[in-house]
């Protein structure tokens, strides 16, 4: 049988060199990529692939809005299909990426004048850091859970008042303990807007403690990730 | 020169459809529903479930078996995603996006005469939809006299985890509004009366041009002007809608105009909220009860149908009972019930399917059950009125007829007349099953 062959496709605008990979931890590291060639809002994400594969995943994106580089957050899963193969990258290797996608989006008007409370668990930190660097002079404060305490991605880019670490498998962190654990123990201001990135068991349960503080469900955004 | 296209899948794929038969039919071909007749052979695909992929693979085997006795080509086109496409390059003599369905003669004229050998097309992971309004300006060759459906928006940008939509028709992009106004103003003057205006996600009508682009609910206000003004009577749906981006101007519209159809589709997919987490639904229980609650204010008279997924990752029985509540409190005239089946290329699929088959096909029936009672309780309320039905079946063997109110309950009608298929006209309800009516003609 013959096939219809069409010419290769031309590499475009949705294209990305790597440009440098930072290892973080053991498991986890960046992908910076050239500065995005699309405008986006801190808190969106991205689609990512390989070239040459043909499967992509979701990313928020990392870097802020006005970073010279696009960087993504990511952590190899064990087992995984696509995050070893991410993790095999070089500098110089290529991706694709499309979006931005999504409404986690911060609004400026908002960052100017809101209060944020921002709860995330491990590379759930991804779209506040982007968010943190857009916006250097948002009133905000970091939850971030995770097991150990080397996972505090980038720990040094927030201010220590205003960045609190929930560890479950040592005791290095602010708290010992899950971060719904901590959350039950705060006290926030009644006009404070919540945030939530993470596992979807997280994001649920923090979600029911907030609303059992009494806070309005429009008062929590959520971006789960799977 | 005959041509057989197999359409699988959702209302959209029934819109491309109809793109598909235009251009063919504007080279020379002409329609057969026998594929045995045909030597154009072709397959819209669907990857929302893994059966319509399997029919698609058992097909073009069946076809490419055929080629032995006699020249076919085939095609396949649709919902695709990366991963068939690259099966489909070996097994299919022509796969296209369907943002490059102007380019299909020309692949046709080609085919045969010279293939650069072993270069190997890379499909890019997401499809690219700059082209899809060039598809968009083919005139469709509708398949129905009376009813149409009309794309808006082509693509997603939600990410469901269940759902692999996002990889197959790339992000949302909507179509201009004064293309989709002409096309429904076409329609309505050629007789049409019930018109679908359709998307992935309708109501993100026009986000995705920043402004510079109406959104749905002043797409739906222009719609319901011109038919004010129109002397002709028809009905406008739309589907699907994403409770993320409903909103009461959208629900205020409809109410405000005869030929916005009072029936709203509105997923919700689930009642419990860990679940919709989960399924990244990015709506809240509290919001979908607000929506509904603006509609039941607003339109008292419009039905509510809904999409759920029964058995997804996650469901316990627990989780189960919140969706069976939320829909006793909301009352849905009918529900498009689907057991969970991981779909290859969504989120979901990389997730132990942890629900047995057994449960979810209990739950299904449970759920279908509580769905009769909801259905027959409105059904009786319609007793002794007169409905506005529009007809779209006569059956000359049992003397009846069949059709659908603006609400879209099945009407069965003990009467025959060929002249009345497509028609709307006054019914007197005389009877309430679960999911239909009976009626006679006033």
């Amino acid at each position: 049988m013959m096939s219809l062959m069409k010419p290769d496709i031309q590499m475009d605008e949705s294209f990305y060199k790597v440009e440098e990979i930072r290892h973080l931890t053991g498991e986890t590291f960046s992908l910076k990529l050239p500065k995005a060639r699309f405008a986006f809002k801190a808190g969106q994400h991205i689609s990512m692939g390989i070239v040459g594969g043909n499967q992509s995943r979701e990313y928020s994106i990392y870097s802020g809005e006005n970073d010279e580089n696009l960087e993504v957050l990511i952590k190899e899963v064990e087992n995984g299909y696509f995050t070893p193969r991410l993790r095999r990258l070089k500098v110089g290797s290529m991706v694709e990426v499309h979006g931005p996608f999504g409404k986690f989006g911060m609004e400026p008007e908002l960052a100017a004048k809101g209060k944020f409370v921002f709860i995330a668990s491990g590379t759930g930190i991804a779209p506040f850091r982007s968010i943190v660097h857009t916006y250097p002079e948002i009133d905000y404060r970091i939850i971030h859970g995770v097991r150990y305490s080397k996972e505090a991605y980038d720990r040094q880019e927030y201010a220590g008042d205003r960045y609190t670490l929930c560890t479950s498998r040592d005791k290095d962190g602010d708290y010992y303990g899950r971060l719904t654990g901590y959350l039950k123990t705060c006290k926030f201001a009644p006009e404070t807007h919540f945030d939530l990135c993470g596992n979807s068991n997280m994001i649920f349960d923090a979600l029911e403690i907030l609303k059992e503080k009494g806070f309005d469900r429009d008062q929590i955004h959520c971006e789960v990730y799977f | 020169m005959k041509y057989h296209l197999i359409t699988l899948g959702c209302q959209m794929n029934i819109a491309d459809s109809e793109r598909v038969s235009s251009v063919l039919e504007g080279m020379g071909y002409e329609r057969t529903d026998k594929e045995e007749d045909a030597n154009l052979l072709g397959i819209l695909a669907c990857s929302v479930r893994q059966k319509p992929i399997d029919k698609v693979y058992n097909k073009i085997a069946q076809w490419n078996r055929w080629k032995n006795k006699r020249n076919l080509i085939t095609f396949v086109s649709g919902c695709l995603l990366p991963a068939d496409k690259e099966k489909f390059l070996k097994t299919f003599d022509l796969i296209f996006p369907m943002s490059e369905l102007g380019q299909f003669p020309d692949m046709i004229r080609e085919y045969g005469v010279v293939t650069p050998a072993g270069l190997k097309i890379r499909q890019p992971i997401m499809p690219k939809n700059e082209h899809i309004a060039a598809m968009w300006h083919i005139k469709p060759k509708y398949q129905s006299t009376y009813e149409a459906f009309v794309p808006i928006q082509n693509g997603c940008d939600k990410f469901c985890t269940f759902c692999a939509v996002p990889y197959t028709r790339g992000r949302e992009v909507s179509r201009p509004s004064s293309e989709i106004l002409d096309e429904i103003r076409h329609l309505v003057n050629q007789g049409y009366k019930s018109i679908t205006l359709l998307g992935q996600n309708v109501n993100s009508y026009g986000l995705d041009k920043n402004g510079e682009e109406i959104t749905f609910a002043q797409l739906l206000r222009d719609i319901g002007e011109y038919g004010s003004s129109s002397e002709h009577e028809f009905w406008i749906y739309f589907t699907s809608p994403h409770p993320q981006d409903m909103n009461r101007e959208v629900i205020e519209v409809i109410a405000a105009y005869d030929c916005l159809a009072k029936q709203i589709h509105l997923p919700m997919q689930s009642g419990d909220e860990r679940v919709l987490i989960k399924m990244n639904r990015r709506h809240s229980m509290d919001k979908y009860r607000r929506i509904v609650a603006d509609i039941r204010e607003l339109i008292p008279q419009a039905t509510l149908f809904t999409d759920i997924i029964v058995g997804f990752t996650g469901e316990g029985e627990a989780e189960f009972l919140n969706t069976v509540a939320a829909y006793e409190e909301f009352k849905f005239n009918m529900a498009y019930i689907a057991m969970y089946s991981p779909r290859p290329g969504a989120a979901s699929f990389r997730w132990e399917d942890e629900v047995t088959s057994d449960d979810k096909k209990e739950r299904l029936q449970r759920l279908s059950d509580v769905l009769k009672i909801c259905s027959h309780e409105y059904n009786e309320s319609l007793l002794g009125k007169t409905m506005r039905v529009l007809i779209n079946g006569t059956d000359r063997k049992t003397g009846f007829s069949t059709g659908l109110t603006e609400g879209k309950i099945i009407v069965r009608l003990d009467h025959h007349d060929d002249s009345l298929m497509g028609k709307i006209i006054s019914v007197k309800i005389t009877s309430a099953a679960n999911l239909s009516l009976s009626g006679e003609l006033v």
